[in-house]
């Protein structure tokens, strides 16, 4: 593995099956991935078409039925691997009756980080993701768009070397999206690597350095955002073949 | 370790603040009021004794078996159907850590209503009233005596074909079960003796021996006979008068005193009544020894039971592990009542020889979930305290040592092998 390489995947495939042990689908099919340090790199497709499967076998939530999957050179569950890594899911998935600064330092702490660095790393966050006056705050009662935010900060708190985020912006008004994208691209400037899902192909445009195309568990097209030579939206569903259904997914989800 | 910490407080906090502590508490301290009054006893002190530990904080202990298991059960499956475990799992943090940790937060939370249920009982008792030691005599144990059997019976012509085809296992198993109930039987003017091991030296006063008279035959003639207890050339007497109770306690006189180191005692009872006695040597005597007071006793039973949630606890947690929540809870139901009835069912059908082959299916599988849940269903700490017998202080560090520290911690490996694959689903 170059020393670069953040991420990489070879030949990974997943294969979900049944009670009986009877294949049942090919969520990922033989994919070759590499994100490399300090990059942002989008992971797009639409429904189904194997990017949440993929993050997953990152983050060591999913064994590969077969094919390699590395994180800083090491099995995605070592402890070293997943003591540099930050994840934002597609929902936040908070304890509800936390407030904002204890989730903070329940990570922070998870993370290996003593009480009180604990404590000035999520003032630094909650000030960063705007939440410092709701901080006692428990987050049950929190909007989503809050929430999120929250999500992301605890993403934030053990200060990261790979951040992977699933749909990062899903769930969020203009505003708070835009705010999302300034910071991604500020925590790229200052060589954070990023993987990133994302269905609003307009926010991988803004904020990618490379994306890769899936559907169907299969990489369709690979490249960097300035070399794909036209909108990113109009090679993606030429990519992807079936507009209609993408359309169709897009809406649904 | 500040992993640990982090889970753990996490748990309790949950626990605070979703107010299911506050709860459990106040219906724990409200039962230990209302079971006395719910409850009759038959108006000795024993009676009332009996409902006070038995009724009240067993009532107590109940209602934490029933809703730790629950909470255990859903600790890592409810985390997981709500997405919620796949952020820690992905910390750098051990997930033996997280199960260990959420099965240690669910015994300190059994721990502190076991604790308030105990001072509640504690305010109300006599802390100072005495137990006592139970010593059963010393033999040979039931697979041992089996073993003695088992030859003599397969010597002996006349032993059905159908037994010596059995499997040796079988019938060992079966032997081992009689000498349990075996009867020694002492014919009148003759004498029956067993030995003691005391923990020290027996004390001058406060000795007793039990007898249990079980069967209708003693109950109908006048049980008459002198019991005499030697420690080396230390020697203690009673009398033995007994008409209609089941069970007596005969006081013992110290009769000749001399300074002994000695543990081991020789209990003599001659039998000076007009029929020959049958006495189970392994369940219906005992010599009792004075011991600590009620106070301690009351504390090691806590102990026990503390013991008791924490298995209950690692188990839930461990099932949750592996299965849905729904299938845990389930599994884990049918668990508990098993470990509660599997013991009767074996004793009222030991013998498989004369059931059917379905039956012995049912008797194995019977067997087997008894001896799986043992460690749950053989602590009974509350009827000891009821009959002011003690809870032994080695017997509580076993029960804490290995339903504390080994078996949450074996359990706890085993679910930290389940996560990652309970999660792909």
């Amino acid at each position: 593995m170059k020393e670069e390489t953040v991420v990489s995947l070879k030949g990974a495939k997943k294969t979900f099956r049944d009670f009986w042990l009877r294949p049942t689908v090919n969520a990922v099919d033989g994919l070759d991935l590499e994100v490399r340090r300090g990059e942002v790199f989008g992971l797009l497709g639409p429904n189904g078409s194997g990017k949440s499967t993929t993050i997953k076998m990152i983050l060591g939530l999913l064994d590969p039925t077969s094919g390699k999957v590395e994180m800083f050179g090491r099995p995605p569950r070592s402890l070293e691997a997943r003591s540099r890594l930050g994840y934002l899911p597609e929902l936040s998935y908070l304890h509800p009756f936390l407030t904002a600064r204890e989730t903070l330092m329940y990570y922070g702490g998870l993370c290996g980080l003593s009480r009180g660095e604990a404590s000035r790393r999520a003032d630094q966050l909650l000030s960063m993701v705007k939440l410092q006056d709701v901080a006692n705050r428990p987050v049950g009662g929190f909007s989503k768009g809050m929430a999120r935010r929250v999500a992301l900060a605890s993403a934030l708190v053990g200060r990261p070397e790979l951040l992977v985020l699933d749909e990062p912006t899903s769930g969020l008004d203009p505003v708070s999206t835009k705010e999302v994208k300034t910071l991604v691209k500020a925590l790229a400037k200052n060589g954070m690597t990023i993987l990133m899902t994302s269905h609003l192909l307009a926010d991988a445009e803004d904020v990618c350095d490379r994306v890769m195309i899936l559907d169907h568990g299969k990489s369709v097209a690979e490249g960097e955002v300035a070399e794909l030579g036209e909108s990113l939206e109009d090679f993606f569903l030429a990519k992807v073949g079936n507009a209609d259904e993408f359309v169709l997914a897009d809406f649904l989800s | 370790m500040s992993s640990f910490w982090r889970i753990f407080s996490l748990e309790i906090t949950a626990a605070v603040r979703s107010k299911s502590l506050v709860l459990l508490l106040v219906a724990s301290v409200a039962w230990m009021f209302a079971a006395p009054l719910l409850f009759v006893g038959d108006g000795t002190i024993e009676g009332a004794r009996a409902i006070s530990v038995h009724y009240s904080l067993g009532g107590v202990a109940a209602l934490l078996t029933i809703s730790i298991l629950a909470s255990a059960t859903g600790a890592i499956a409810r985390e997981r159907a709500e997405k919620r475990l796949q952020l820690t799992l992905v910390r750098p943090v051990r997930y033996t850590v997280v199960a260990f940790a959420k099965i240690m937060a669910l015994a300190a939370i059994g721990a502190l209503v076991l604790a308030v249920a105990s001072v509640v009982e504690a305010c109300r008792s006599d802390l100072s009233r005495p137990c006592r030691h139970v010593l059963s005599p010393v033999m040979p144990t039931p697979r041992e005596e089996a073993l003695v059997m088992y030859e003599a019976f397969m010597g002996d012509p006349s032993t059905p074909a159908k037994v010596r085809k059995a499997k040796k296992s079988v019938v060992l198993r079966l032997l081992a079960q009689r000498s349990l109930d075996r009867y020694d039987t002492v014919a009148t003017n003759d004498t029956l003796r067993w030995t003691f091991k005391s923990k020290g030296p027996l004390p001058d006063d406060g000795l007793s021996v039990r007898l249990r008279f079980t069967n209708a035959y003693d109950i109908r003639d006048e049980v008459r006979g002198e019991l005499r207890l030697r420690v080396g050339d230390s020697t203690w007497s009673g009398s033995v008068s007994n008409i209609t109770q089941a069970v007596v306690e005969i006081p013992l006189k110290r009769i000749s005193s001399i300074s002994e180191s000695v543990t081991d005692a020789e209990l003599a009872f001659c039998n000076t009544g007009r029929s020959a006695l049958m006495l189970r040597p392994r369940r219906d005597v005992n010599l009792l020894v004075p011991a600590d007071g009620f106070g301690w006793n009351l504390i090691r039973a806590y102990l026990e039971l503390v013991a008791m949630v924490s298995l209950i606890a690692a188990i839930g947690v461990f099932l949750g592990a592996g299965l849905g929540r729904p299938v845990a809870i389930f599994t884990a139901t049918v668990a508990l009542a098993v470990s509660e009835m599997s013991p009767s069912v074996i004793e009222q059908y030991p013998d498989e020889l004369e059931t059917d082959r379905i039956d012995a299916i049912g008797l194995y599988i019977t067997r087997a979930a008894a001896e799986v849940t043992h460690p749950i269903s053989s602590i009974e700490p509350l009827a000891r305290l009821s009959e002011d017998a003690c809870v032994e202080r080695r017997e509580v560090a076993r029960t804490v040592l290995v339903n504390v520290v080994i078996a949450p911690l074996v359990l706890a490996v085993l679910a930290a092998l389940l996560i990652p694959r309970k999660v792909e689903n």
